[in-house]
């Protein structure tokens, strides 16, 4: 499957910026199951330094300085990636018992996995997010099998529900509304999944929707995504997706991953002057029939 | 105390007193006495010393340190907090340390030194540590200070650490061990070097006498290795604080200045093109080397701790470009972090091949298996706590620490934290602390526990050790006690010399080695920005008190006379003209007569809560001086110090108020005036000066056309004393008497007032200072163009020299009203606002940046 994505950020200022900053991680990763066939990222006033390198977890990553005075900021990034499904279909009840997992963690047989075991600056567990997750993960349970269940229970027992969190929002906040959005969701099942000890990374990227029946989609219209991967054992990384109940799939590009959304946040910028200031966002995901 | 005391017999009995309450105790090292009790060699000189100076001069010295400590400002406080018990205290009596054991404690840190700077490098590194199973992983990845993004910064001669601290402590055999290492951004060292100038000048002769090594070439050799790790010719640099919220603000200052950096804050820097700039009243300064006060994760927002408000966005980007070095390197924090103590033993055969020559507290952390369950074992025993700890120089309690009396349901919780997330806890032997004779007042000693914090820093010649530190006395009497709560005592830390030791001074030193320098010019946006408001805070608290005097005059008799004419009440309407007094206030005086208008001026001149009171006016003052302290003369601020705390500890005695007030604001007026010399004759006339300058210049032309508004645009003849109190409000009776010799006139007074370029109380004389300070200020727009602000100062002088005072003060009147002179005057105040919005705007651009996120991204 061949995507166009096109992530367009306007920033309009009530004043003069004199300087602003800006990290963005708004280009495609390196990713077996995807190839980047192109990417580029149009800013708008011309910045004086623009670097592109790769982070810390091995994502493009790109510095962006506007030194020049200006009371709008464009930052429109564009990609075209091709996404190919799994050579074969995950067995979940054949992976390794959740318990193992965590023991081969647990003696570094795995360093970059172990990594993802600890809490982050977005993704603080508690007691009440531990006895949650053990009610999926059960003495002995495959753990691809028990994530599933722990991202079916997500998704059916919290609401989606845009304007009730932000991205501060404390997972044990999420919680107890049993309500938020994708990020809130992610940062959740992550919060659970290493309460147990075991390696959970966060996934950010896209996903492809579909207008209602006999609609036309609306250009703009889409969202950048967040979900999650789980450490596997031999089976390695394996996503899940609670905000929808699906193994990702051909749907899913996944643009960067962290511990949490402060490692990928897709735009992060400061500025000196401006006054108030409006965001506005447009995101089109367009499938292109494969060459 | 009883004759058994060992000690006494050794000490003999010139003045056995001293020592008979010192208590040596048998669970701990005594700094003091032997096992045998005899007083250690080292210290025989010195008791001596101290017993020929005799119970009354001990005391004398001690108060005359803690007078010097106060006089110097020497604060660990907060600003607006000022608790005087945050006043630094500084015990006389120092710790001793002999040469051998000196040369012991210098090998142990310079070894661990190295061996955390080469722990970091690899950390942040190739991570073989981690791959060679040398340190269980979640160390490191557990540990929030880990910052991923300073692993692709390049550390420029892999010097991550340039000035680290570690605190010490002596176990009851005589060994001292290291109880936490401090490589973030290590504190104390500047409250060291003020503990020994305060005992230098209180002792002189013992400080004399003894080879006591001095501190002062260690900060040289510091501060030469730092420079020079600036390719760049001739390099900048500037000690970065996380500014006056800190309790250790006046250390900032202190150590910026010892060093001769910039002192400078997060907001004055910026990064442009991948480089780090000072913004300065003269335009962008580049950077090259930082030495930073605040925590890494701190420093840099777009890339570490977007919450931050004191980093500079873009720091990161321009370390990786290696166009700055900063000291001590971003994420240096990781391994100070307690639960590495256990490791450091291995680490060292592992990096340097060497055993550990210092031990380290012995520490479990919970991160594994085998610890985590010999701490829950043992949890009665051993200081189980949280790692991130409290890194105040005195710490106050623990957070996360488990206790035998706390409630058992957070026990409980605590103990399945620790099963859950064994990596955040370790568990800790107690310590053991020695004890040292510390002075208790009424001529004697009593042994307390202490601390010792020493110092490493790099140098051209490797690490070395400040050869001294910062001696803190603990609280409590039991040197086991669980865990360190020091109380607010310090001590300074003689280490002795068996050679004569080298007399040096940094700031001498200083103007040899690097040539002759002229200051001011490199003066940050902020700091200019902050004088500007002091001098027009002092210039207004100087026009409440002279208002004020007034008032208290013309209420205590005397009403006879011409010059007093003008009534009480009038008085009380130009203060709420000039928002000295609040509306309210104000007309409920004056509603219930002249004894109101008396309780009200009590209050406002002595009720330190009394919101538009003169505590208010000067409490203005005082919080725009504290935040340029480090530009201001110890003896200006002293007097800025003085000034605001004279009138809170005024005595009122009853039936006297109107003396006592008369009193106080005399004495006010006296402390602006020696303030405003001080400024005049010891500020150096660098760019800081002008803007202090300048905001007096505004504020007092503002005054000036206020108080002639009010007294003299209405009204036909003027013969009620408003002219007579315009001059005395002006300070210019006596010019006016001497030039005169007769009954004020309007024309004269507004000549003297308005147009005199002589007389320095006279608008334009303001204006014409204003329009020097702004010709010597740097330049600013394209060559040539004159700047709004330079445009707005000609036409104000130019209005002012053609002002003719006969047509001002005689001419046409409408409505009771002098129609020319209250244009003129409506004019003047409304440029001299603008000017002053106009040099805000050009040079003190300094606002902090602020975040900007992609609402809705990554919120599907």
């Amino acid at each position: 499957m061949l995507y166009d994505i096109r992530h367009k950020t306007t920033f309009n200022y009530e004043e003069n910026v004199s300087v602003s900053h800006h990290v963005l991680h708004l280009a495609p990763r390196r990713h077996p199951q995807q190839t980047c066939v192109e990417s580029e990222t149009i800013v708008h006033p011309q910045p004086a330094v623009d670097s592109i390198g790769e982070d810390y977890f091995g994502n493009p990553i790109q510095h962006l300085t506007v030194q020049k005075p200006h009371k709008q900021l464009v930052v429109d990034a564009h990609a075209r990636v091709e996404v190919r499904p799994a050579a074969q279909p995950i067995a979940l009840e054949q992976s390794a018992a959740w318990e193992a997992v965590r023991e081969q963690l647990a003696a570094y047989e795995a360093l970059d996995a172990y990594e993802r075991v600890f809490e982050s600056p977005y993704v603080a567990g508690d007691d009440a997010v531990y006895e949650y997750a053990l009610e999926s993960f059960t003495p002995g349970r495959p753990i691809l099998a028990a994530t599933m269940d722990l991202t079916g229970r997500i998704f059916r027992e919290f609401q989606y529900r845009g304007g009730v969190s932000d991205v501060s929002t404390p997972v044990s906040e999420v919680f107890t509304m049993r309500q938020g959005v994708c990020q809130d969701f992610a940062h959740l099942e992550i919060a659970c999944l290493r309460s147990l000890g075991l390696a959970a990374r966060y996934v950010s990227g896209y996903l492809m929707t579909r207008p209602p029946e006999g609609k036309e989609k609306l250009v703009g219209s889409d969202a950048s995504h967040a979900w999650v991967s789980v450490f596997a054992g031999e089976l390695g990384w394996v996503d899940f997706d609670p905000t929808n109940d699906v193994i990702p799939g051909v749907e899913h590009i996944t643009f960067a991953w962290g511990r949490d959304y402060g490692d990928v946040s897709p735009i992060n910028g400061f500025i000196v002057g401006g006054g108030a200031h409006q965001v506005s966002v447009a995101v089109d995901v367009s499938p292109e029939p494969s060459p | 105390m009883s004759a058994s005391n060992p000690v006494e017999s050794a000490f003999g009995s010139a003045d056995t007193k001293l020592l008979d309450t010192y208590l040596p105790s048998p669970n701990a090292y005594d700094e003091l006495t032997s096992g045998r009790g005899e007083v250690r060699p080292r210290w025989q000189r010195v008791l001596e010393a101290f017993t020929a100076m005799g119970g009354d001069a001990t005391q004398a010295a001690q108060d005359k340190a803690q007078r010097l400590m106060v006089e110097n400002d020497v604060t660990f406080a907060a600003l607006g907090d000022r608790d005087a018990s945050r006043q630094w205290r500084l015990d006389l009596f120092p710790l001793l340390l002999g040469p051998d054991e000196w040369s012991a404690i210098e090998r142990g840190v310079v070894q661990r030194t190295l061996l955390l700077n080469r722990l970091l490098g690899d950390l942040y590194g190739a991570q073989r540590v981690l791959k060679d199973r040398l340190l269980p992983p979640g160390l490191v990845y557990g540990n929030k200070q880990f910052l991923r993004p300073c692993t692709s910064i390049a550390v420029r001669d892999d010097l991550h650490l340039n000035f680290v601290a570690y605190d010490l402590a002596r176990a009851a055999d005589g060994r001292w061990w290291v109880v936490s290492d401090r490589t973030q951004a290590p504190s104390g060292a500047g409250y060291a070097l003020e503990n020994r100038v305060v005992s230098s000048q209180c002792l002189p002769e013992l400080f004399a006498e003894r080879n006591v090594r001095r501190l002062a070439s260690f900060f040289r050799a510091f501060s030469e290795r730092f420079l020079s790790l600036s390719p760049r010719e001739q390099p900048q640099a500037v000690f970065l604080s996380p500014g006056p919220s800190k309790q250790n603000y006046f250390e900032h200052a202190y150590l910026a200045r010892y060093l001769g950096f910039s002192f400078v804050e997060g907001s004055d820097l910026t990064v442009r093109d991948d480089r780090v700039y000072l913004k300065t009243v003269g335009g962008l300064k580049r950077v090259d080397l930082i030495m930073r006060r605040i925590d890494s994760e701190l420093c840099d927002p777009l890339e570490l701790r977007t919450d931050s408000l004191i980093g500079v966005p873009g720091l990161l980007q321009a370390a990786r470009a290696g166009t700055v070095t900063i000291g001590n390197a971003l994420g240096s924090g990781l391994v100070e972090s307690d639960s590495f103590l256990s490791f450091l033993p291995s680490l060292s055969k592992y990096f340097l091949d060497e055993e550990l020559a210092m031990p380290s507290l012995a520490t479990w952390w919970c991160g594994q298996e085998r610890e985590r369950r010999y701490v829950l074992d043992h949890v009665d025993e051993l200081v189980v706590r949280r790692v991130s700890s409290s890194r105040s120089l005195f710490p106050r309690g623990q957070e996360g620490l488990i206790t035998a009396n706390m409630p058992a349901e957070d026990r409980e919780r605590l103990i399945r934290a620790i099963e859950r997330n064994g990596h955040e806890f370790i568990g800790q032997e107690p310590i053991s602390l020695s004890l040292a004779p510390t002075w208790a007042g009424s001529s004697s000693l009593r042994a307390a526990p202490v601390v010792l914090r020493v110092y490493v820093a790099a140098t051209s010649k490797g690490y070395e050790v400040m050869p001294g530190g910062l001696t803190r006395v603990a609280d409590g009497i039991d040197p086991h006690a669980p865990w360190l709560e020091l109380g607010d005592v310090s001590k300074d830390t003689w280490v002795l010399s068996d050679q004569p030791v080298e007399q040096f001074s940094l700031l001498a030193q200083r103007q040899a080695s690097q040539g002759l320098r002229r200051g001011g010019r490199n003066l940050p946006s902020r700091a200019a920005d902050n004088l500007f408001w002091l001098g027009r805070y002092m210039e207004r608290a100087e026009g409440a008190v002279r208002l004020l005097r007034s008032l208290v005059v013309r209420l205590g008799g005397e009403m006879g006379s011409t010059r007093m004419l003008v009534s009480p009440e009038r008085v009380v309407g130009m203060l709420m003209a000039q928002k000295h007094l609040s509306a309210r206030r104000g007309r409920r005086a004056m509603q219930e007569g002249r004894e109101a208008v008396q309780e009200e001026l009590w209050t406002i001149l002595f009720d330190p809560e009394c919101k538009d009171g003169l505590a208010t006016v000067l409490g203005n003052v005082q919080r725009n001086a504290e935040v340029v302290r480090e530009r201001l003369s110890y003896d200006t601020f002293r007097i800025l110090r003085d000034l605001t705390e004279v009138s809170q500890s005024w005595e009122l005695s009853p039936g006297h108020e109107t003396d006592d007030a008369l009193r106080l604001l005399n004495r006010l007026i006296q402390y602006l005036a020696a303030f405003n010399g001080m400024v005049a004759e010891n500020m150096t006339h660098g760019y800081g000066w002008r803007f202090l300058d300048m905001g007096r210049r505004l504020e007092r032309t503002r005054a000036m056309i206020q108080v002639i508004q009010q007294l003299a645009v209405r009204g036909d003849a003027l013969t009620g004393g408003e002219l007579e109190l315009l001059l005395e409000l002006a300070d210019s009776t006596m010019t006016y008497r001497g030039r005169y010799q007769a009954a004020p006139q309007l024309p004269a007074v507004l000549d003297l007032l308005l147009c005199d370029e002589t007389n320095p109380r006279s608008a334009v004389y303001q204006i014409a200072t204003l329009d020097e300070h702004i010709a010597h200020l740097p330049p600013g727009g394209e060559e040539g163009i004159r700047t709004a602000d330079q445009r707005l100062v000609t036409r104000l002088k130019n209005e002012l020299n053609l002002a003719d005072p006969v047509e001002l003060g005689g001419g046409v009147m409408r409505f009771d009203t002098r129609i020319d002179l209250d244009r003129l005057l409506r004019r003047i105040e409304r440029d001299v606002h603008v000017l002053s919005d106009h040099i805000a705007e050009r040079f003190f651009s300094h606002s902090s940046a602020t975040r900007v996120g992609g609402a809705g991204s990554g919120r599907g």
